[in-house]
């Protein structure tokens, strides 16, 4: 055997493997397009998947409400990348936009984290003008507190705290912009207490302190855990039943073409 | 009377290594592409509009920069990834391929060097940036290296081909 039949024969297995791939995605673009593809374990199938969630549930940190998270329990962990069946159950007073919009964003992030602080200020406020006030996506805040931050949970409580009370937008805005100020001297309460008025700031504090908060947190955790979050920020972005993982800090521009490219599926 | 080149250490090593880094390269480039952890997969412009997420959070390029590079880069690999697994002028895309590896492994060691915390995006979505990241690419750069030398100097020793047959 010389060196043109070995190199012959490469040729004919590289074409052979283009020409398998090549009938393998226009099997399946042909199965989507038949509707074959509905056949399949789909993400709505309670049989595939763990079990739906009625999503925007009212907040409620005490109440013992059936979870997505119960079901995580008992379910092995999903890839990343996998279909879900829907976004599980969200606090609509930490979230922005419509709850129908066909994309739902939620952002896990750690109000300590300076990366999160750039993606809030580069990147969210846009993303509500141009896409949560439009009805385009759900903006969900989702709370991923990291042990390496010492006033990040404190912090988490009192946001939380803010939006049983109405105020989440305006609280979670200070934290991240005066993030510098209150991570060196610990006083998240000083700082909250600059945006609130006196009555509305001693209900967040009767709530901070009746601890029924860290509940709502550890559930943010425990739904960071089944997406398989490991660091901050994190977006985890539902479209048409597929869950897409987006970590670390991107430009609006390019968070913009990916959106619009989500958007524009048939 | 014509014939083929005796096997030696060093033609092994360039076979072996360039079949595994071609379908290395191409599955990096499909990975991109197919996004093979989802089923039904998306399409391909959503993939390559995910892939330019991660491209851009190395904060490395301008956001015009990492769509071209997102829309390019996966076709090249494959591109490249075949053309090492033909054999086909291997020391200009063995160079080539160390090229592209070296600007990875550069990229992905000052990312871990700063601290971000951030997805590969080395074969899809989903790989944290660690440590492991940064030895795989650098060994994957060393055979990658070896390959392209390895090239050179079998070019360069005398092929039974080109010499003159005995009578």
């Amino acid at each position: 055997m010389n060196r043109r039949s070995i190199r012959a024969g490469a040729i004919i297995c590289a074409l052979l493997a283009a020409g398998l791939f090549l009938g393998r995605e226009l099997r399946h673009g042909l199965a989507l397009k038949t509707g074959v593809a509905s056949a399949l374990p789909s993400p709505g199938d309670p049989s595939s998947t763990p079990a739906p969630v009625e999503s925007a549930q009212p907040y409620s940190p005490s109440a013992k409400s059936p979870s997505v998270l119960a079901t995580v329990e008992a379910a092995p962990l999903p890839k990343l990348a996998q279909a879900t069946p829907a976004v599980p159950s969200i606090d609509p007073r930490k979230a922005l936009g419509s709850k129908s919009a066909p994309i739902t964003i939620e952002v896990f992030s750690d109000y300590q984290c300076p990366a999160c602080r750039t993606l809030y200020v580069s990147v969210w406020r846009q993303l509500v003008d141009n896409y949560a006030n439009t009805g385009k996506v759900y903006l969900v805040h989702r709370d991923f507190p990291l042990p390496v931050h010492a006033h990040s949970r404190v912090a988490a409580h009192y946001a939380n705290a803010a939006a049983h009370i109405g105020k989440f937008e305006i609280v979670e805005q200070l934290l991240f912009e005066k993030q510098a100020t209150w991570e060196q001297s610990g006083d998240v309460d000083g700082t909250v207490a600059r945006v609130l008025t006196p009555a509305e700031m001693t209900k967040v504090r009767a709530l901070v302190k009746g601890g029924t908060l860290e509940e709502g947190i550890k559930k943010d955790v425990e739904l960071a855990q089944f997406y398989r979050v490991t660091q901050t920020p994190t977006s985890i972005i539902t479209c048409k039943g597929q869950t897409y993982p987006v970590v670390g800090v991107q430009s609006y521009a390019v968070f913009h073409a990916f959106l619009d490219q989500l958007l524009s599926q048939k | 009377m014509m014939q083929s080149a005796p096997f030696t250490l060093r033609r092994g090593f360039l076979l072996l290594g360039r079949l595994f880094l071609g379908g290395l390269l191409i599955y990096a480039g499909y990975a991109k592409l197919i996004l093979p952890g989802m089923y039904p997969h998306p399409p391909v412009g959503v993939a390559l509009a995910l892939f330019a997420t991660q491209i851009d959070s190395y904060q490395l390029l301008p956001p015009w920069a990492v769509i071209q590079l997102a829309r390019s880069l996966p076709f090249a690999e494959i591109a490249l990834g075949l053309l090492l697994v033909i054999g086909w002028q291997l020391r200009i895309w063995a160079s080539f391929a160390t090229a592209l590896l070296l600007g990875f492994v550069v990229i992905v060691v000052r990312s871990y060097a700063k601290g971000l915390e951030i997805n590969c995006g080395c074969f899809g979505p989903g790989e944290a940036l660690t440590i492991k990241t940064v030895l795989r690419d650098g060994a994957l750069l060393a055979l990658t290296a070896g390959i392209a030398v390895c090239a050179f100097l079998e070019a360069r020793a005398s092929h039974p081909w080109s010499a003159p047959e005995k009578r």
